[in-house]
């Protein structure tokens, strides 16, 4: 299933799968009588772009909180290197595996370069009384996470919005911030909640550019998306949710090529959806 | 048993009073998720209402037509009261983060008592008493009187029957009002879902007085049972039966009428129970009972309530109170 | 804040441009000379101002505010010229001219309704109206120049330190001048002769430009600030009773500046916050010498004061805990019962209603004095010549006290927890996503907040000299969390204003004591339509206040940005 088509992939070298880092096997999520999730697999190893479409209500959100911890699956496991995580999001987080919102959720009256340091919230341990007396470790930690997050701003391209309010920055650099925000948690797996929703194509191309930036430094990215174009060119493989069943796991021209999918999609209505993500 | 049953008379009036006061937490809360702190103090204006009316038109006289009358002086005091602090404070505030109008329901309540406490007996054209002091509350025939004794060792005082007759009628009206009203089906369809309610052409602003008009009326009444009952009223007497009315709201969950009416039962029972026989457990534990404890085992029951199941016993709106 | 006064259509003002700038200066120049005339017949009255070239009072506040008007006049036009293209004289000047009103009118009704009309009002009175209405015209007709940003401004050190050193030796005096007036009259005019002036700076630009130096000698500032507040008991001459107010408003204002760090800054409502202190005291009477003490073991004050704090933050871990379920209005609730809760059990435990801790509604009297390291707080001490007497001593105990509360609140709030609890403020779902964690946070903000409170409760005690249940109530916990709301969540100063507004007003104003408490709640009521944020807010608090106001945002962005181009400059 898992066949390599080429090697190289939108003009650039693809770089070699690494272990597995998220692992879920028959998922089943039931709300009531309800069956959100069905009995649905799932894997991504390091450096490699994995994509979930689906039409609207096929239960990609909630895969996604399956996913993410917020939600406990009503069976199955959902296993982070080898290792069943509590369904706590911060200790989600703090195993490496962070998001973003589909809605935007940065914090608004802080600067970009406070959003990306409380990224750096769960990497760092200062208590209140080094805090107080500004001890050793709590200026070394303060320095570490302030030029780290200035870096990250740098990577996604923000570096000169640093001391910018959130909620005064553009839309496409918000979302940008959001993935920079994530990124401070020291992610192995990233997970994106519809990056473009919104974007011009030109923003769609930059926002492609850093996911693939992402997933060169090693890092797992699992993307939700419903521009198929985009879904096709980024990922390595592709799942199809519909009706809370997975419909076809593979590469992105077995996907395309399936006329399954075209049917899903034409049959439920392809709307923008607003599912609530949390 | 004798014990018992005075105690759970004592607990019907103590409950029909908490009931009478919670209503208009809860029919607020139900409309614009507001808790009106200040509602308290509508009920010790209601009792000075009631007091004023007495004062000017009846004084000296005892008759039990008079209570009618007092009564609608209660409910026109409260009414008032509270429509203008909806008008004047909150309704600005409809927008504003949480913290704003809590800290306005404060202030509206310091100042509705040192209000009352300061000008009572200043009030041109009238010569009341002045309310640094309790002031006692009027005699009224038939509601006051000798307690009757149905058995030997039960008494019911004939204030807690009034208080309890008026909890049930008020209930009834309530009822009425919510189901078979305009402005009582409007209510229910703002509290469902406000926006599309607004669309429907309902007047939204119109709805949420009348919440608060409905609850301060009863609140009024509450205010008559509570003067008839302890023959007194002072300036402070709002602020812990307002806090006990809102336990009573959580626990029958708020934004839930009929919740509000058992809750208070629920309370009040609970209080008269447990002021009654934690005072008769052996010593360690029997200092903790009786009734100079039994305020901290409603708050203690308050705290509870809101951390453990603040949809409270009968579950209300499920809302988000981020 | 606004005055009402209506501004003058642009048109008509660009007509008269040229007749505004002398109009204002005469006026300012009638304003300083009025205040060498006599103003009044009578001279028993305000503090004598019957007599001429002797200024007093109201004298003193006409010529100062004369002053103010002729330095901003000549920033427009003349000599100081200069400065004009860095502040805003124009904007300045109206302010004082409606300030000058103000006080003038409030002045010359306070000499005609204590001696007995108009008639005892002298020529020095009719000329500081003549002048304040000059002003007023003058001031509105003066145009605006365009001003250069203060980011461009070049530093001078130097300078910059010494008006900081000034304006604080200024603080001190006005304060001494202000506490050492009995006359209420006169009090309230000073208040509102500052309070305009302070305006009339801020509109032209003189507080921002403070702000600005301040940023960059903070520890300048902040050594100053606390050299005025040490040298403060040497202006009493001995005198006890306005240190008296003073240590009262020390205590409330630290345990205010805990509260702050609850509410402000970790953003939970506690309204039961007074428990906090209650418990410090409690512990502390109940190890004390007292004769009525319950607790045998009297260990030394330093040791007593960490039980009280540590008892206190054990009370805020629990208080806290319901955090983990309860937010909001509820959380309100909950810490509001707490907090009778513990009311009550004060006023129960006597003995007969469980055990004997509290001697219940008499409390326990007769708590001594400090004495620590063998120096009685109880008696009066010579230092340097300057006698200073037992409250004093506390005083300076209280300083140290609310240094450290205030080190703790700054430091945590530029800490990761600080920016914890701003990202639990703002969306606190997304802070958990983000790996903060949330409940671990708002408890800690409890636990700190509790632990300050108790500390200063340890030394309340022994300067009451008694604890008993009804200094506790919810309204104690509702001036507090006034003071914040009033002063300003999340920021020291905030709270530091907030807290001398609601217990030095009271105290200097005893005529209107009586309605002291229908004011206050006026006050809440107002203030939550006004200006919700309070008076001096954190950037940070008046945007969550003020979430749909973009120009708020762009302004604050800028300030933000021409502040850490100045920082990086350095």
């Amino acid at each position: 299933m898992t066949v390599i088509e080429t090697d190289v992939q939108d003009g650039r070298p693809r770089p070699q799968r690494g272990a597995k880092v998220l692992d879920a096997e028959k998922v089943v999520m039931r709300f009531g009588g309800l069956v959100a999730v069905n009995n649905v697999d799932f894997d991504v190893h390091e450096g490699e772009i994995v994509g979930l479409i689906g039409p609207n209500g096929a239960g990609k959100t909630t895969f996604f909180n399956c996913l993410t911890g917020m939600y406990k699956p009503t069976s199955g496991t959902v296993r982070f290197y080898g290792e069943v995580l509590p369904p706590k999001p911060r200790a989600v987080v703090k195993a490496g595996m962070a998001r973003t919102f589909q809605n935007i959720r940065l914090f608004g009256n802080m600067t970009a370069l406070e959003n990306v340091m409380v990224g750096r919230y769960c990497r760092t341990t200062s208590g209140a009384i080094t805090s107080v007396l500004h001890g050793p470790k709590y200026r070394r930690e303060e320095a570490e996470s302030r030029a780290r997050a200035a870096e990250l701003l740098d990577f996604v391209g923000l570096g000169k919005s640093a001391e910018l309010l959130a909620r005064n920055m553009p839309y496409g650099d918000q979302r940008r911030l959001e993935i920079a925000r994530a990124l401070a948690t020291d992610p192995k797996l990233i997970l994106l909640d519809e990056p473009t929703a919104g974007m011009n194509p030109q923003e769609t191309q930059q926002a492609m550019d850093l996911i693939f930036k992402i997933r060169d430094m090693g890092l797992a990215v699992v993307v939700i998306e419903h521009d198929m174009r985009f879904i096709f060119q980024l990922c390595d493989r592709v799942l199809c949710l519909v009706r809370g069943e997975a419909l076809i796991w593979g590469t992105p021209g077995e996907v395309q090529s399936d006329p399954r999918v075209i049917e899903a999609y034409i049959g439920g209505s392809e709307l923008e959806d607003d599912e609530d993500d949390a | 048993m004798e014990t018992f049953l005075q105690q759970l008379i004592n607990g019907l009036t103590l409950g029909s009073l908490y009931a009478l006061i919670a209503v208009g937490y809860t029919v607020v809360y139900g409309i614009v998720q507001l808790i009106n702190f200040a509602h308290g103090e509508v009920f010790m204006i209601g009792a000075f209402g009631a007091l004023a009316t007495y004062l000017l038109l009846f004084q000296g006289q005892t008759a039990l037509w008079i209570l009618p009358i007092m009564i609608i002086g209660a409910m026109v005091a409260a009414v008032g009261t509270a429509v203008a602090m909806e008008r004047v404070a909150y309704r600005p505030l409809r927008n504003a983060p949480r913290l704003a109008p809590l800290i306005t329901a404060i202030g509206i309540s310091v100042f509705l008592q040192e209000f009352i406490r300061l000008f009572f007996d200043k009030i041109p054209g009238t010569n009341f008493p002045s309310a640094k002091a309790k002031i006692p509350f009027p005699q009224i025939d038939v509601v006051t009187g000798k307690a009757f004794s149905p058995l030997a060792g039960v008494q019911i005082q004939r204030a807690a029957v009034f208080t309890i007759a008026m909890m049930a009628l008020s209930a009834l009206g309530l009822w009425y009002f919510i189901n078979k009203t305009k402005t009582g089906r409007g209510m229910q369809a703002v509290s469902q879902d406000p926006d599309t309610a607004r669309l429907m052409g309902i007047n939204v602003d119109r709805i949420i007085v009348a919440a608060f008009a409905v609850g301060a009326a009863l609140a009024g009444i509450a205010g008559v049972a509570q003067g008839l009952q302890i023959t007194n009223i002072n300036f402070k007497m709002g602020f812990i039966a307002g806090l006990k009315a809102f336990t009573a709201a959580v626990l029958g969950g708020i934004g839930n009428i009929q919740g509000a009416v058992i809750g208070g039962l629920v309370l009040g029972m609970a209080e008269a129970m447990i002021t009654q026989y934690t005072g008769m457990l052996p010593d360690p534990f029997g200092q903790f009972g009786g009734s100079s404890w039994k305020d901290v085992w409603a708050f203690a029951l308050l705290i509870i309530v809101l951390v453990f199941r603040p949809q409270g016993l009968l579950g209300a709106k499920v809302v988000d109170r981020a | 804040m606004n005055f009402v006064i209506p501004t003058i259509p642009d048109a008509t003002r660009a007509q008269h441009a040229s007749k505004g700038w002398p109009l204002a200066l005469a006026g300012s120049v009638l304003l300083l000379v009025s205040g060498l005339l006599s103003w009044s017949y009578d001279p028993s009255i305000l503090g004598d101002i019957s007599i001429a070239f002797w200024p007093a009072t109201f004298q003193l506040f006409a010529m100062i505010l004369g002053v103010i008007g002729i330095v901003l006049a000549l920033m427009h036009q003349g000599p100081l010229s200069k400065l004009g293209n860095w502040f805003d004289a124009a904007l300045g000047l109206r302010a004082l001219g409606t300030a000058s009103l103000l006080v003038i009118l409030f002045g010359l009704f306070a000499i005609s309704y204590q001696a007995g009309g108009l008639i005892n009002i002298n020529p020095g009175g009719w000329v500081a109206l003549l002048g304040a209405i000059l002003l007023l015209v003058g001031g509105r007709f003066v145009p605006q120049r365009t001003l250069h940003s203060f980011a461009k401004a070049k530093a001078n050190s130097t300078l910059e330190i010494v008006v900081i050193v000034v304006l604080m030796a200024l603080v001190l005096f006005g304060l001494a001048y202000v506490l050492g007036q009995d006359d209420p009259w006169v009090f309230v005019g000073f208040l509102i002769m500052a309070g305009g002036a302070a305006m009339a700076l801020a509109r032209a630009g003189f507080f921002t430009w403070l702000s600005h130096i301040s940023q960059r000698h903070r520890h300048v500032l902040t050594l100053a600030a606390f050299a005025v507040a040490f040298l403060f008991p040497f202006t009493q001459d001995g005198s006890d009773a306005n240190m008296s107010i003073a240590t009262q408003v020390l205590i409330f204002a630290a345990t205010a500046i805990g509260l702050n760090i609850v509410v402000g800054l970790a953003g939970l409502l506690d309204l039961g916050y007074i428990a906090f202190l209650g418990s410090g005291a409690y512990v502390a009477a109940m190890m004390s010498n007292a004769a009525s003490a319950t607790i045998g073991w009297k260990p030394p004050f330093v040791v007593v004061m960490l039980i009280g704090a540590c008892v206190a933050a054990t009370l805020g871990l629990i208080i806290g805990s319901p955090t983990l379920r309860v937010s909001g209005d509820y959380l309100a609730i909950v810490t509001l019962a707490f907090g009778e809760i513990f009311r009550l059990s004060m006023f129960n435990l006597d003995g007969n209603n469980g055990p004997d801790l509290t001697n219940g509604p008499n409390g326990i009297p007769g708590i001594p004095d400090l004495n620590l390291f063998g120096f009685d707080f109880g008696k009066p001490h010579e230092i340097a010549g300057f006698t200073l007497g037992r409250f004093s001593n506390y005083y300076f105990v209280l300083l140290l006290l609310i240094g450290f509360i205030i080190l703790v609140f700054t430091r945590l709030n530029n800490s990761r927890i600080g920016r914890g609890w701003v990202a639990i403020r703002e969306d606190e779902r997304a802070a958990e996503a983000m790996g903060v964690n949330t409940f671990a946070l708002k408890l800690l903000g409890f636990a700190v907040g509790a632990f300050l409170a108790g500390l200063a409760g340890t030394i309340k005690a022994h300067q009451d000299t008694a604890s008993s249940p009804d200094q506790y109530i919810f309204l104690e916990s509702a001036f507090l969390l006034s003071a914040v709301v009033l002063g300003g969540m999340g920021t020291v100063a905030g709270v530091l204003v907030g807290a001398t507004i609601l217990k030095l007003l009271p105290e200097k104003l005893r005529f209107f004591s009586e309605y002291r408490l229908l004011l206050f709640g006026l006050l809440l009521v107002v203030m939550m339509r006004v200006r919700p944020e309070g008076l001096i807010a954190s950037k940070r608090r008046q945007l969550e206040f003020h979430e749909d106001d973009e120009a708020l945002a762009s302004e604050i962005q800028q300030d933000h940005l021409v502040e850490k181009a100045a920082e990086a400059a350095r």
